[in-house]
């Protein structure tokens, strides 16, 4: 072979090499080109602007048809700033329409320069009025986009209604809805019935030509979405007595719940300290939020579902109840009481104390007069019943009639968030005291302190079941959706207890003579109304540096009128001392209001707004706060 | 030398008339003219600006690009009126300019793109590298076409292996090692002139190993290669059954040890190939079967290898391991460096058959697609005119890169043939890895496409290359000034 030749074989080689190069490219061609269609579908969208409409956010009307939450136009001003003309914009006049500083148009300018083709939010909450002058001035890269805020006629709920808010990163992961830049309901009705108020996003697509200007609706709009208004819901809540019971309990850390019993819908429920709702609307919203996330008194924290009180004397009328209908007490069964209930022997003896009254008493009297001694006797009967093997099991069966009351678990009313209470079991018991325990180990029980844990909404509904003479419908604060009554069937059911209606006469009876014949709460005595009520006095645990106890916890459980009831009420103050102090006054100012549409006892009402509770347990708190996050 | 050609051996252009036109390669001068304007006509869709209201506006930057075309043929037909012989002597002089410039942009240059290759003057910018492609050429040249020039002798191979690694090694000090493995391409013109395959086959193995051991773990590379080998040595010998055997025991051995020993399974694979490679080693050397011998070279040089890879991996710049890994489909992410990779394969992708028409494109319209009118040019041809008018473009390029290895074929003397490979070589690795890259058969690299992209040091560079091997090939009659 030829040097020649073997140059002549290498040659038509390496055009093979050449050609393998070009079926390779024209392969992979073709295959983009031409097989693989995922490409065109990608370009198109490539080349579509996708616009979000913004519905309307669905409005929320008292049960008297006035507005809770309204709805109101506004606008965000966006920024892309690719478009902003190169030679620069009257930047002055800008922030002067928008009413911000210099300093933040500058800081959102930058901000959205990282990403100069998405839009960025330089203000929001613009009226329709700055809109219109924003539009006449025509800012080349800036444009205003449609939305709605929230507005609160009677600026009450704050927390009992929560807020809208930007949407966070972990709300775009959970929900599939969510995209960046949306709104969502936060806390309360606003985050409850989120899916019913939001509405429907609409979108609407526009082609874009060669150079990047809208020429108009892509595909003629055929693919765009309307925008579906929210839906308008009808609250239970009566804004006039939400308002007056705000109003009563300023200044007081506690809770209000009123029940309508025949029913179960929420007239009011107040969790105070409160907040006016428009606080957490507008450009103020960020600073206010952080004011109040510094106020150990907690205005966001909805204490009428969340907190765990002892639900002290008024747990009282349980145990009568569970009494009777064991068989274990008759309403005309006599206990002494000389100032308290000793237990134990010898050395370990204790006295559960009692006020001054007249002894012995029947049930009627104690309920009225709220005797500790006479119920621990009752409640020492249920849980040692000779019925029942041991102790367990008459705990075991006292629990059974406590949970059928709805304590010691959810309601499971409407709004997120409430909290199980707690009932002590003989599980508890025995994991506690290592099983060594006995009915002195639980006697706290009977008058509802120790280790009974319940939210202000279960002593409520308490009211409402010991006013139905033994159900209760699960409490709600949304009545209907869209004007139809298509809340969930679960607020249609009846939930009985275990114990009998006739059993409740007696322990009604104890409520009535307790306001009208001379009791604890001859205070919530309402004229031509035969209102039943009981006092508590709860004990806690809240003590300063020094050991002195602060005053304790004033409640009060009632309903009105006795037969045919319409309201069922219960007051809890923090700190507010004898129960008959100050939560009768409060719960009756708000019956007499409710029934009667005035309010006749302007001394009682005075005497509320001016009551002033010691809370050195929340100063001491917020100083030791302020100091270790001092103020930025 | 070997005999001279014969003018009817079938490589005739025609006949030759006195006049130095009449030489001329008018299809290599056709394909080249027909692929600039293409590109002119691509570049205007891609960067068209209609904020600027006169046509002819040097603006647009399809007016630079004529006016530089303009420029490249004016320097075209001084190079086609040139003595062939300057280009001889001009090949030492150009390469050591080509190297003096190189230095300079080292030290006086302006850094683009992390890449500090470029003297700027005024407003316009030039990129060395771009000439130091012909200069490199013609050096290749010369020093190939040196009569007792033998390719397969150490010294020689040396020599021109320092040709081309020199620039090689201030271009990738100037961060631009893309535009810098242009010049491995001259690989191409070794094995046309007699590279011995023990050179480049290991070479071609090498980095055939280097992008696969990206793609694949270690172990199912040397299973794979440990069961090709068997297989060729098993045809190549006809003995099937003892490596059946071989290759049973060996992965028997090597699932016994992982299972038996704390060692992993790759440790066990390891020294099962090590052991038996040097076993059978030993068996082929006494036996003096090549036919053995080789696979199990080759397949230590692998178990070498490609652990290395991994080493040296680490040692390349972040940008550099990106684009690799992005290429080899290890790292995806829509964002990062596969962005262009995306936007690019869109485009083309949504061209369809015949394409959307001139100036209809709308991928390579906004600035989805960065550098869309330069290294991205392609994407324009692929969008608006489809597969029909891509695979036009490709076979434009693969008839030059066809037609300048005919010429040097043609051409009766060493340097214009080499010189002819030369350029041929660095149009080929232009279009497959530009292209390549457009279509994501390559890595992002960064270099553009001659002749259609957007540049005056690209456009004239290419220009002059192809001219001069025009110019060796129209006078090829004339062989007297090598040999007299």
């Amino acid at each position: 072979m030829t040097n020649n030749s073997r140059g002549i074989k290498r040659y038509h080689r390496l055009q093979y090499v050449v050609l393998l190069a070009a079926i390779a490219i024209l392969g992979r061609l073709f295959y983009v080109q031409i097989i693989d269609d995922r490409y065109e579908a990608m370009a198109v969208a490539n080349i579509i602007r996708t616009d979000i409409e913004f519905p309307m956010r669905g409005e929320v009307l008292d049960r008297r048809g006035e507005y809770l939450i309204r709805s109101r136009v506004c606008y965000d001003v966006m920024v892309v700033t690719r478009d902003i003309p190169r030679e620069g914009f009257d930047s002055v006049r800008l922030a002067t329409i928008l009413n911000i500083s210099m300093e933040k148009l500058r800081r959102e300018l930058r901000r959205a320069g990282s990403a100069s083709r998405t839009p960025h939010l330089v203000a929001g909450y613009l009226s329709q009025e700055a809109k219109l002058i924003f539009d006449e001035s025509n800012f080349k890269g800036f444009y205003t986009r449609f939305r709605t805020a929230r507005e609160y006629p009677r600026q009450v709920g704050g927390n009992l209604l929560g807020y809208v808010s930007e949407v966070n990163n972990e709300h775009i992961r959970k929900w599939e809805y969510y995209s960046a830049g949306d709104y969502i309901g936060v806390g309360g009705v606003e985050s409850a019935y989120e899916t019913l108020l939001r509405g429907e996003k609409g979108i609407s697509y526009h082609a874009k030509d060669t150079r990047g200007a809208i020429v108009g609706p892509y595909m003629n709009g055929e693919l765009d979405v309307l925008p579906v208004k929210g839906t308008q819901l009808t609250s239970t809540i009566d804004g006039r007595l939400q308002e007056f019971a705000e109003h009563l309990m300023v200044g007081k850390v506690g809770a209000v719940v009123a029940i309508e019993p025949s029913t179960g819908e929420i007239l009011v429920m107040v969790s105070s300290p409160t907040y006016n709702p428009d606080l957490m609307v507008g450009r103020q919203r960020n600073a206010n939020f952080l004011e109040m996330t510094r106020n150990q008194r907690q205005p966001q924290f909805t204490r009428a579902l969340k907190e765990h009180y002892a639900p002290g004397s008024t747990f009282k009328l349980v145990q009568g109840l569970i009494g009777l209908e064991e068989g274990v007490l008759t309403p005309g069964d006599k206990y002494p009481c000389h100032n308290g209930y000793t237990y134990g022997v010898g050395r370990n003896s204790r006295t559960m104390k009692c006020h001054s009254h007249s002894s012995p008493l029947t049930l009627r009297r104690a309920v009225a007069e709220s005797c500790n001694a006479y119920f621990c006797y009752v409640f020492k009967d249920i849980i040692t019943n000779p019925k029942y093997r041991n102790i367990k099991e008459g705990v075991r069966k006292w629990n059974e009639y406590v949970f059928s009351f709805g304590f010691g678990d959810r309601l499971g009313c409407d709004l997120y968030g409430e909290s199980k209470g707690f009932v002590p079991t003989p599980e508890f018991y025995d994991k506690g005291y290592d099983g060594r325990w006995n009915w002195g180990t639980a006697i706290s029980c009977a008058i509802g302190q120790g280790e009974m844990a319940c939210t202000p909404l279960q002593m409520a509904n308490l009211a409402a079941i010991i006013a139905n003479r033994g159900y209760y419908y699960i409490p709600h604060i949304i009545k209907s959706i869209d004007g139809r009554d298509s809340i969930d069937s679960r607020f249609y059911e009846r939930h009985y207890t275990k114990v009998s209606a006739h059993n409740f006469e007696p322990i009604i009876d104890g409520m009535w003579m307790s306001v009208n014949d001379d009791g604890t709460s001859r205070q919530a005595k309402l004229e031509g109304w035969d209102v039943c009520g009981k006092t508590g006095t709860a004990e806690h645990n809240r003590r300063d540096a020094s050991g002195y106890r602060y005053p304790d916890h004033s409640t009060f459980l009632s309903f009105a009128p006795r037969n045919n009831p319409r309201i069922a009420i219960s007051v809890y103050v923090e700190h507010g001392g004898f129960g008959s102090e100050i939560a009768v006054p409060i719960a009756s100012l708000i019956e007499e209001l409710y029934l009667t549409d005035t309010i006749k006892r302007q001394d009682m009402l005075q005497r509320v707004l001016n009551y002033k509770i010691n809370y050195g347990y929340y100063d001491a708190k917020q100083r030791k706060y302020d100091q270790q996050h001092p103020k930025q | 030398m070997g005999p001279l050609y014969n003018n009817t051996s079938g490589y005739s252009v025609g006949q030759k008339s006195g006049s130095l036109f009449g030489h001329i390669d008018l299809v290599a001068l056709g394909l080249y003219f027909a692929l600039v304007l293409i590109g002119i006509l691509s570049i205007t869709s891609a960067s068209y600006d209609p904020d600027v209201e006169n046509i002819f506006s040097f603006r647009h930057n399809y007016m630079k690009q004529i006016m530089w075309a303009g420029i490249a043929w004016v320097m075209g037909l001084v190079i086609l009126l040139l003595d062939r012989r300057y280009f001889h002597m001009f090949a030492y002089p150009s390469y050591i300019l080509g190297i003096g410039l190189l230095v300079a942009v080292l030290l006086f240059g302006v850094k683009v793109n992390g890449a500090k290759a470029w003297f700027e003057f005024g407003g316009i910018r030039l990129q060395p590298v771009e000439f130091v492609k012909i200069a490199t050429a013609l050096m290749v040249a010369r020093v190939m076409s040196d009569f007792s020039f033998n390719i397969n002798r150490v010294r020689d191979l040396i020599k021109v292996a320092a040709v081309i690694f020199i620039p090689l090694l201030i271009i990738i000090l100037q961060n631009d090692t893309g535009s810098g493995l242009v010049l491995c391409s001259f690989l191409f013109v070794f094995i046309r002139e007699g590279l011995t395959k023990y050179l480049y086959f290991p070479m071609i193995f090498s980095v055939f190993l280097f992008i696969v051991s990206f793609i694949f773990t270690p172990v199912s590379i040397f299973v794979t290669l440990l069961v090709l080998f068997t297989i060729y040595s098993a045809l190549k010998m006809g003995e099937v059954v003892s490596h059946v055997r071989f290759l049973a025991l060996a992965l028997l051995a090597t699932l016994l040890l992982s299972l038996c020993t704390p060692l992993s399974g790759y440790a066990s694979l390891m020294i099962v190939c090590g052991i038996s490679a040097l076993v059978l080693g030993a068996i082929a050397i006494k036996m003096r079967a090549m036919v053995l011998l080789w696979p199990i070279i080759m397949f230590v040089y692998a178990m070498l290898f490609v652990p290395t890879c991994d080493m040296l991996f680490s040692k390349l710049k972040s940008h550099q391991q990106d684009r690799i890994l992005t290429y080899v489909g290890v790292k995806s992410d829509p964002k990062g460096i596969d962005y262009n990779v995306n936007q690019s394969l869109i485009a083309i992708g949504s061209g369809g058959v015949f394409g959307k028409g001139f100036m209809e494109g709308t991928q390579t319209k906004y600035d989805y697609l960065p550098e869309k009118h330069t290294d991205f040019i392609f994407c324009t041809v692929g969008e608006e005119w489809g597969f029909v008018g891509s695979s036009i473009v490709v076979l434009l390029y693969i008839a030059l890169i066809l037609r300048l290895m005919r010429m040097g074929e043609r051409i009766k003397e060493p340097f214009g043939r080499v010189y002819c490979y030369a350029v041929a070589a660095i149009l080929l690795f232009h279009v497959w890895v530009n292209i390549g890259m457009t279509i994501g058969l390559m890595p992002v690299m960064g270099i553009p496409l001659p002749l259609m992209s957007y540049g005056g040091s690209s456009l004239l560079a290419s220009t002059l290359l192809i001219m001069i091997a025009i110019r060796l090939d129209a006078s090829t009659e004339d062989q007297s000034i090598y040999f007299g």
